[in-house]
Formats: C-alpha cells, structure tokens, sequence
C-alpha cells in the first residue's frame, strides 16, 4: 500500500463518464467483459459492456504488453531481388486498463524488472508507456486467491495509476497514485459527486495460506537435488497453462514463419514446464524429466528472482490452482516445503 | 462408495507388500482443497491416500506413458471402462504390454455431478479384462445417444459452424494441455515440436491454431476413445470433445470401428491389408 497523492469521491455513473471521455481522446478502452462464465479483458465501447460482478480475468493483464503472439520483423523476397525486411506494423496503441486486479497489477513489477533488465524491450516499453492501469480492489475472492500470502492485499493500490475503492451505491472513492493516474482523474472533472457516505464494499477476505515464504526460500537455497521434487512432480502433465495463464511468467520464443517468399518473424509465449524448453541443438537436454522442469519453475519464483531482483515472482492470484488440469497445487507444494523446512 | 475405497486399499496394500508391483496409480483426495487427484501408492503405507468416489473423472491412463512413473516399476492402475478402453489401444500400438500391468476395474455408473456428456451415453460401464474388479455389475442403458451433441451442431449450416470454430480456436493459447492430457497422445516428439522444418505454426494466431486443434483430432482419428480429457482440461474452454466425437463417428460410419474396445484389435489407420482394399486408389 501507497498513500495515493489524491483521493477523489465519485458517484454512480463515473465509469460511464470516464470510458466516454476517453472515447473522444481515441484512447482504447480495456475492461473485463463476461464470456461464457468468465471475464476476459475485451475492448468495450461502453462501460454498460464491463462485467460488474467477477473475481478475475481468465487472463491476466500481462497480455495487454506482453501478447501471446506477435510479428516482430516482416521479410519478402521478389524475384531477381535481395531479401527485404520491414518492421511489423506493432505501434503501441493509447490504452487505458479499466478494472485490473490487484494482483495482476503487483505482478507488473516483475514484468517491468524483467523486461529492461540487461535488455531494454522495445516493444513492451513502448506498449506499457502507452497504457494507464486503472485498478479495482477485490471485493470477491475464491478458494484459489491467495494474495495476502505473498504480501498482497483484496485492497492492494500498489502499481495502479488510478485506483478504486467501490462503493455499494456504484460510486467510488478513486486513490491518484502518479501523473497517469491524475491525468485520467482531470477526465472526470464534473462527474457527479457522490451521495450519503463514503462508505466502502468490504474487501474480500483472503487467507495467506499455510506457508511461509522465507522459510520456503531457505529450504530451497539448500534443496535443489531433493527426492522432493520427483514426488511432487509425479502428477504433472507438462502442459503449459499454468504458465501461459500467470501473469508474471515472462519466458517467449522466437520463431520463423514463411512461406517460401515472405514471412514473419515472430515473438511466442513459451513455458519452463515443455519439455523442448531448454532441449540444445545438440540434442542434450539438461532438464531431461518433469521434475527438473517443476523444480525450475518453483525456483524461479520463489529463489532465482528474489536472488537476482529482490522480490518473489508470484502475486498469489491463484490462476495455475484454477485451471491446473493435473490438480497440481501450488499453496500445497509450498505448504510442503514450508514443513520439510520447519 | 466407503467399502469400495476399503477394498482398494486392501488390494493395494497386498499388490505393494509382496511387491507385485511398484506403484499404484489411483485416486485420491489430495492436498488442502480435498479435490480428487492422480495418487502414486509406492508403498503399503500410501494406500490410505486412495479413495474411490463419484469424482474419479480423470484419465489416469495418461500417466503410464510418463518415464517418471514407468520407472517406479510394474504399475497397478485404478481405471473406470473408458479409461480401460485407452489401455486397450496402448496395447494394440506396443507402448505397453498387457502383462506388465495390474488392472484395477471400477464399475461406473457414471462420474461428475452433473454427470458428465461421456457418461450419458458410454456403454462400458464394467471394464473388461481386468485383474481385479470393485464394484457391483453396472446395467444401465444409455440416456441418449452417441452423436447427439454432433447432430446437434450439424443442424447448422456451414458457415455457422466455421465461424462458431474460429470463434473458439482464436482463443487457443497453445499451452497443449489436451496433447499432455491425453493418453494417447504419447509421441516423444510431437509434430508440432519438429522445427527443422516447422510442420505445425506454434504461434497462437488463428491460421496456427486451426492447424494445430486439427491435426491434433486427425491424430486420434480411429484411435480417441472419447475419454474427454482434453476437452475437460483446455483453460479456454474450446470444446474439443465435439470435434473428437465427429471423427469418432466418421469411423464408425466408414468402418464399423469403435476404438478401445479390445486389446487385440486393429485400428483402420495402422492396418495395411491388400484383400480388403476395394478402390483403384491414386495408384
């Protein structure tokens, strides 16, 4: 949590306001709408269009910056000429984020650190430097949620640029967090003032889980070969959902696709847990068996990144529990090594 | 459903002390949440994780093509009739042998609340040749029939139902979770993976994700036992089980072949048979 610069209170009908406002800028608008029983983030052009009532995103905010694919480099070949290369056509477009979680939002942290580490990614800069986050605290959980145990909150305003806190009657008390967010708020000048209280929707309640991360840290600074990981592999499958689906999992591949005279060069989501993941050319594999690849996986969010950046790579949003297909579980793992270490 | 977990666990127990086998595969009520999960029973005093319950809808079949499970040894395996139908077809294509194996057949009336679309209508609700079976004899007759989701959809015209597959397959984040899922998707190395040249696109954009969903159902054709798997596992909900059933029904129709339904059958695309073959072909 972060003192806001400002805090705003609105009344019923300021999202309406602000997505019309926005409108007229021709700044893109991204909310989560309901499909089929969940929320995506789709493009609406009316806030009537944005789900009032879900506890996440099937997917996670990342993708708005991070897409599971797109076109880095065009290349054609004409008769009688050499090989042209153009660059794709992927300008960031003026976006504002409406109702992102808490979480999602934390695990931006872990995507900016990563993404202009040794590197500074062209593409993700520009498409986060294009995009205002509007957060929204949780007000729901389910029994997958488990923020709090990674040092979150329902109610969490850290990396929102504007953040709300919503009230029963659909008006809101609205947290400035930065220059995005004060921008976004002068686009509600005039929106009608909130009416009685300010009494806030209770956020939701959701437990820390039992395990604790230090000690999990501990154990695995100490544990990489460990019989451990063998059993608590046995049950994975090796799909990549729980990846794809996490919002702070950042590894892409780069792959070619043409035909045989013009293609593109193309930027993919990729996942720790396929086994060609980390397969050489030479045909070695160093993480030949499922259980080096879930090793891997724990420890890159739970050691390597707090080794090497200071912070844990998980936000606790409970999406790899949800759509695990193997029923792998992430809070039981922990809670295991949390044991073994005790 | 109590005394059946009972007499799993006792034939479990049995199997492991004298050392029948090295593991049995099972289910169980695992972890924090209590959700019935794959169980690796390695020894006698693992069995008190396994349970039998109206929530065994997994395919544990699956996990006698991972070399991690192979190594624990001679597997016993806790299998309903559809899941019994995989292990036939792993049979018949060599990537096991009947003999290394302790089958453990549950009779199923169906599993899931609601049940789920393969239990309206499977008609192999006792596992056949099993080394152990648990459980009363099942006879139930199906509630409808087997293509009724598929004739259901093909009321649609064409277009409708194209637009109704791009609309779903555009969603398709290729995380494979229906290949690793399913028991008999057990390539070393899938096509898709074979990049020197790329076969199969792997970006998630919808003329790759045509192509992948739809080899991925030629691949089973004559060979899906409709255990529905896939479908149950994709996190975006593209219902793969429709496009499975089609083939299955295409098989059926052309050569009165339904797949699993004995180890020593013949599936049409692995049968190469001069006497049976009627057309001039190509050749």
């Amino acid at each position: 949590m972060t003192d806001p610069r400002e805090k705003l209170v609105v009344g019923a009908g300021w999202q309406e306001k602000l997505v019309d406002a926005l409108h007229g800028d021709n700044v893109r608008v991204l909310a989560p709408v309901l499909t089929e029983g969940t929320a995506e983030f789709r493009e609406i052009s009316a806030a009537a269009e944005m789900a009032t009532e879900w506890i996440n995103t099937r997917t996670p905010v990342k993708a708005v910056l991070f897409p599971r694919t797109e076109a880095l480099v065009e290349f054609e070949r004409r008769p009688g000429e050499d090989v042209q290369f153009t660059a794709a056509d992927n300008e960031a477009v003026p976006t504002v984020v409406l109702g992102a979680r808490p979480c999602d939002l934390n695990a931006l942290d872990v995507l900016d650190t990563v993404f202009n580490w040794d590197y500074r990614d062209k593409l993700y800069a520009e498409r986060r430097a294009a995009t205002t986050f509007v957060g929204v605290a949780c007000t729901r959980s389910d029994e997958a949620c488990f923020c709090t145990g990674m040092g979150g909150r329902a109610d969490d305003n850290e990396g929102s640029d504007l953040f709300v806190r919503p009230m029963p009657d659909g008006g809101a008390v609205l947290e400035v967090m930065n220059e995005r967010g004060a921008a976004l708020a002068k686009r509600l000048d005039g929106a009608a003032p909130a009416v009685g209280t300010e009494e806030l929707v209770p956020p939701a309640q959701v437990g820390a889980g039992p395990f604790d991360t230090e000690k999990v840290k501990e154990w695995l600074d100490t544990h990489f070969d460990d019989d451990f990981w063998t059993d608590m592999s046995l049950k994975c499958l090796g799909c990549g959902a729980c990846s794809y689906l996490c919002p702070t999992c950042h590894c892409f591949d780069i792959v070619d696709e043409s035909d045989w005279r013009k293609g593109q060069r193309r930027r993919n989501w990729d996942c720790c847990s396929f086994a060609q993941f980390t397969k050489h050319a030479s045909g070695h594999n160093p993480r030949p068996e499922q259980h080096s690849r879930c090793r891997n996986r724990i420890m890159h969010k739970f050691k390597y990144f707090i080794d090497r950046f200071g912070r844990k790579a998980c936000v606790g949003c409970g999406r790899c529990i949800r759509v695990c297909g193997a029923g792998q579980d992430l809070v039981d793992i922990l809670a295991e090594i949390t044991t073994a270490a005790s | 459903m109590q005394d059946l977990t009972q007499l799993l666990r006792e034939t479990a127990e049995d199997l492991l002390k004298r050392k029948a086998v090295g593991v049995v595969i099972g289910y169980g009520h695992t972890g924090s949440r209590g959700d019935m999960t794959a169980v690796f029973a390695r020894t006698p005093q693992q069995v008190s994780q396994l349970a039998l319950d109206g929530e065994c809808y997994r395919n544990l079949a699956v996990y006698l093509n991972k070399p991690e499970v192979r190594k624990l040894g001679r597997c016993a395996i806790v299998v309903k009739g559809c899941d019994r139908r995989a292990i036939n077809v792993l049979i018949r294509e060599n990537q096991i042998a009947r003999e290394d194996l302790h089958i453990i057949g549950i009779t199923c009336e169906g599993v899931g609340d609601p049940k789920m679309q393969k239990c309206r209508f499977c008609t192999v609700h006792n596992p056949p040749d099993c080394d152990t079976v648990l459980g009363d004899p099942v006879d139930i007759e199906p509630e409808e029939g087997e293509f009724a989701a598929v004739e259901a959809f093909e009321t649609k015209d064409i277009d409708a139902r194209w637009n109704f597959w791009k609309e779903k397959l555009k969603d398709c984040i290729r995380c494979y979770a229906c290949r690793q899922v399913c028991p008999l998707c057990y390539c070393k190395q899938c096509v898709v993976e074979k990049n020197i040249p790329q076969w199969v696109e792997t970006s998630s954009h919808l003329r790759g994700n045509v192509m992948w969903n739809v080899m991925r159902a030629f691949h089973l054709t004559g060979r899906c036992i409709g255990c529905g798997e896939c479908e149950r596992v994709c996190p975006v909900g593209i219902p793969l089980g429709l496009l499975n059933q089609k083939l299955i029904q295409q098989v059926k129709d052309k050569f009165e072949f339904t797949s699993g339904m004995s180890a020593d059958e013949k599936g049409p695309f692995s049968t190469f048979d001069l006497g049976l073959d009627t057309d001039d072909g190509i050749l």
